[in-house]
């Protein structure tokens, strides 16, 4: 039965990934490696019909499969550009859980950092210019001091 | 009047609003499809109920309709009826294709000897034409024009309408 | 005659708090004494409307009275009785009416503890407070309504979703997430009044930071319990996953606690007031956002309700609150003058500048994070996903920089300090940072960002429980024991410094536990025969059988495994997959095995037709209950530095503090 199934698989064709992404350009993966591998990867694409979840964390079916296809990709030898551009040619970028570089998703990864840059600026020239003003009141804060000295003036000055 | 906070206020009110007012038309669970213009990734399945293995090449040269399915589910019963009709009105003029992943064999067999069983339907072992093809559920269905090129994708279970529509596109 | 009754008592409350609204706005700019007494009682009166509506649908569900709408949408008579309680909250409608009758009873607890307190604020709070308790009236009277009649009630209900009926969290994970965002509405009027009175007096600051704070406690737990179940429950072995409702709740906590910061700064130096109020209100027009994004089916999320007109409500809301605030803000925050300054950048102040620069830019970076794939759709038309790799490697460095933070703040002194108090304050923690991250090293970590943060995180430890001693230190100089110190310094003195430490420790502990659980984490997945054992992670797990049990809304079909260690036996772990009545694809529920070390957690993947083997995921996961029990800790250092001191201050509080008085009498 099973060498009968076997045979029968032989001479199926799936769609192959040589169709997309041409041949391996890296080296196969073995072993412990290639389970690593395989997760690594998978967390890097998204399960199409979850809310969100990676493939390496999804317990639905097509994820599953999904995982197998990685796997079997890396132990052929294909580097990780070309298993996420396989997938990203059937699924669309939608598939990719990381944003890519180049294009209109770089601005998700640029934004942030403009963000950091100009924050920066404006908070040194904030405490620059606070440094700068003058201690106009100096009204002793309501809270408990944090300085033990004062705080033990305020012993003093409270014993009865 | 502080300009600055005015400014900026003002613009981050404008960007988010009109952010979340343009999301509120769309479905996030709908996905386009990449493929659409490109030609279909070519397959060789087994076809259910015989040894037989079906090549998509064979089929160029006239419109194809694939539709990928599965016996547990729901919106795929309904949708049964319309493809296998529509087949069977057809003729010979337009190839119509079942592709079932995720399903055994025997239940894919009976279901069509109770449903009817118009036209192949192949099985896909381990989802790989699936996820080939991009598919994010059941059912869906890609119409291919005569040179194998996929014109259109439709998500979720078609009427007859719908396949007439698009089979316009692929008639081109 | 119930859905009647609820629809009446939804409707007053609409028309009290709209009026209470009017009036209370109405009394503060006319600074009315006797207007505030009104506004007061619309108050209290909004609060026990909110009340009553609950109560008579709380009734409805548990007498399963099928003929109010809500009850037959979530109701169930084959459901526990928890469940049909807890369902009030399980689905839309029922949960904005939650959120309403949380709402009152903030409300009515603001009013009541600042009686005869704030007269010149107090109006023009209530009347915003009003003003949104009106809006989520409204939304409970007309687009969510749960008290609608249904002509012909069926005979039994489908029960919440089942998700929500696999776990007890499910029982405090909401009310704690809504104590914590619809807190966020009180500082909010505080805060609009302080901007329409056109200043912030001192002693309106505690007010403010107290309000802000209750809610905060609660959010912080309620953020941790999310992220709790949804380990617990859902079965892929990770707590975060930077769903959009995840970031929702995420976002006003960020800004919150920036606020919490730059409140001391504007408490000790009177500056950055304009910029603290301004994090106030954004954290509240952050909770609204977060409830659009829930409940208008715009994200694609594991939370999300179903997609109802509810959407374009709330948008409108957040549209009018986003305009008011900003035209307030840009009228008023240059009167909101400051009146002091700092000495020197280097110092604790600058630090907290540092501090709000961070949290501010992390929640820029989750918001857009969140809302990219929308205006990517919106403007190319592709669709694009930003997952939890994007948000990982954005917060994985702001993390340890917050942590960084957590350990030079303290440190540093207030002020301006000499190049010899800077050495003798930032130096000798080094020694506890490298010891921490040798001891991580030693222990297997390699990731260097771990590292790092084992580092900062060693770092922080010292110094917080430097900071902590010292005060203990000099009490214990005047005479008495440790004990009497501690009590006396810390818990009667000095509460909000301790309280802040005890947070201060827990974040530590949470911020290092994260990391050494994301990049220390393995899992390994295996089919194990009837009988056979395999090893992972150190554990000898044995599967020993199927067991099918039946239960009234479901049916479980669960699978034992032995587990041992070292040869000798440590417990027993069941995972399950559950097949609801009301669902086709069967839910699993996985088993967790938690130690101090580390948890060991079992998910079914598949089940053999006759249940002679068993496909699992095993994942091993170190210090993962370390970030549950330090999220706590956090919340108790809040709470202690909540507790209100009846110590007389004496402090000479600055002229501009001095209001002009309001009327004589009290009510």
């Amino acid at each position: 039965m099973i060498a009968f199934l076997l045979v029968l698989a032989l001479q199926m064709k799936v769609p192959d990934a040589e169709q997309f992404v041409g041949k391996p350009q890296g080296t196969p993966v073995t072993g412990e490696q290639l389970h690593l591998r395989t997760q690594q990867i998978g967390a890097l694409l998204r399960c199409p019909v979850c809310q969100g979840l990676s493939v390496s964390d999804s317990p639905a079916e097509m994820a599953v499969n999904m995982r197998g296809q990685v796997r079997e990709l890396l132990s052929r030898g294909y580097t990780q550009e070309q298993i996420l551009s396989y997938f990203e040619r059937s699924y669309g970028q939608f598939v990719l859980l990381k944003p890519k570089f180049n294009g209109v998703a770089a601005a998700v990864w640029i934004l942030p950092l403009l963000a950091i840059a100009i924050g920066a600026v404006i908070v040194v020239s904030k405490a620059k210019k606070l440094e700068a003003a003058p201690a106009k009141s100096n009204g002793q804060p309501a809270t408990e001091p944090e300085d033990p000295y004062l705080a033990r003036v305020r012993e003093l000055v409270e014993k009865p | 009047m502080n300009r600055t906070v005015l400014i900026i206020g003002l613009l981050i009110v404008a960007a988010v609003v009109a952010i979340l007012f343009m999301g509120l038309g769309k479905d996030p669970a709908h996905i386009e499809s990449p493929l659409i213009g490109r030609p279909a990734p070519g397959f060789a399945l087994k076809a259910v109920g015989s040894d037989e293995t079906i090549d998509l090449t064979r089929y160029r040269g006239k419109p194809v309709i694939l539709n990928f399915w599965a016996t547990w589910c729901k919106p795929c019963w309904d949708e049964h009826p319309v493809l296998t009709a529509n087949a069977q009105m057809a003729g010979g003029r337009v190839q119509y294709l079942g592709v079932v992943f995720q399903d055994e064999e025997s239940k894919i067999r009976s279901f069509l000897e109770q449903r009817g069983w118009a036209y192949p339907t192949l099985v896909d072992q381990a989802g790989k034409t699936a996820i080939a093809y991009g598919v994010g559920g059941v059912p869906e269905t890609y119409f291919l024009d005569k040179n194998g090129i996929i014109v259109a994708k439709f998500a979720g279970p078609m009427s007859a309408e719908d396949i007439q529509t698009n089979l316009q596109k692929a008639m081109k | 005659m119930t859905p009647s009754l609820g629809r009446f008592l939804i409707l007053a409350s609409v028309l009290v708090s709209a009026a209470g609204a009017f009036i209370g706005f109405a009394a503060g700019q006319k600074q009315s004494p006797e207007g505030l007494k009104w506004a007061r009682r619309f108050a209290y009166a909004f609060a026990a409307l909110m009340l009553l509506s609950t109560l008579v649908m709380e009734y409805a569900l548990i007498t399963h009275d099928f003929s109010v709408q809500y009850v037959s949408q979530v109701g169930s008579r084959d459901v526990p009785v928890w469940v049909t309680i807890v369902s009030l909250w399980s689905s839309l409608e029922g949960s904005i009416l939650f959120w309403g009758f949380i709402l009152g009873i903030y409300i009515a607890g603001a009013t009541w503890l600042n009686r005869g307190k704030h007269e010149e604020y107090m109006p023009y709070a209530i009347g915003t407070w009003l003003g949104c308790g009106a809006f989520f009236a409204f939304l409970i009277a007309g687009p969510a309504n749960p008290f609608l009649t249904v002509p012909n009630p069926p005979l039994n209900g489908p029960g919440p979703n089942p998700l929500l009926q696999n776990h007890v969290l499910m029982i405090v994970h909401p009310p704690m997430l809504y104590l914590g965002y619809v807190g966020m509405t009180i500082p909010f009027g505080f805060a609009m009044a302080a901007l329409l009175r056109k200043r912030l007096g001192h002693s309106f600051l505690r007010p403010l930071r107290a309000s802000l704070l209750l809610p905060w406690v609660f959010l912080t737990i309620a953020i941790m319990l999310g992220g709790w179940w949804a380990y617990e429950v859902l079965g892929w072995g990770g707590y975060w996953a930077w769903d959009p409702v995840e970031n929702a709740s995420l976002l006003p906590w960020l800004t919150a606690t920036a606020a919490l910061h730059s409140a001391v700064v504007m408490e000790r130096r009177g500056i950055l007031k304009g910029w603290t109020v301004t994090l106030v209100l954004a954290s509240f027009l952050l909770t609204i956002l977060g409830t659009f994004m829930t409940r208008s089916g715009v994200f694609n999320s594991v939370h999300s309700f179903t997609q109802s007109s509810i959407g374009p409500t709330i948008l409108v809301f957040l549209a009018v609150t986003l305009i008011a605030s900003v035209l307030l803000l840009a009228l008023r925050i240059d009167s909101l003058e400051a009146e002091g300054n700092i000495e020197s950048a280097v110092s604790r102040e600058g630090m907290f500048l540092v501090n709000n620069l961070i949290f501010v830019v992390l929640t820029f970076t989750v918001l857009v994070g969140t809302c990219f794939p929308l205006i990517v759709e919106a403007v190319k038309g592709k669709q694009m996903s930003v997952g939890r790799p994007y948000f990982d490697a954005m917060a994985v460095p702001m993390g340890a920089a917050l942590l960084f933070l957590i350990g030079i703040g303290p440190a540093l002194p207030w002020g301006k300090a000499t190049k010899r108090e800077l050495v003798r304050s930032l130096v000798p923690p080094i020694g506890a940072g490298v010891i921490v991250a040798v001891i991580g090293a030693a222990l297997g970590v390699r990731s260097p960002w771990t590292l790092l943060t084992l580092f900062f995180g060693g770092y922080a430890v010292h110094v917080t429980l430097a900071q902590m001693w010292l005060p203990l230190v000099q009490r214990m100089k005047r005479g008495g024991s440790f004990g009497e110190a501690l009590v006396d310094a810390q818990l009667r003195r000095g509460r909000r410094r301790f309280g802040s430490y005890i947070v201060h420790a827990g974040a530590t502990i949470v911020l290092v536990a994260i990391a050494v659980s994301s990049t220390q984490r393995s899992s390994q997945e295996m089919t194990l025969a009837r009988g056979q054992t395999a090893q992972a992670a150190g554990y000898a797990i044995t599967f020993t059988g199927v067991e099918e049990r039946a239960e009234p809304h479901r049916q479980s079909t669960i699978a034992h495994f032995n587990i041992a260690r070292n040869g000798k036996p440590v417990t027993t772990m069941d995972p399950r997959m559950n097949q609801y009545a009301s669902m086709r694809e069967p839910i699993g529920t996985p088993a967790v095995h938690s130690t101090v070390v580390s948890d060991l957690y079992i998910s079914i993947m598949n089940i053999a037709p006759d249940q002679q083997s068993a496909g699992i995921v095993v994942i091993n996961t170190p210090m993962v209950s370390w970030i549950w029990i330090a999220v706590l800790l956090m919340g108790l250092g809040g709470l202690v530095a909540l507790i209100p001191s009846r110590r007389r201050v004496y402090a000479v509080e600055p002229h501009s503090d001095a209001a002009p008085s309001l009327g004589t009498a009290q009510p």
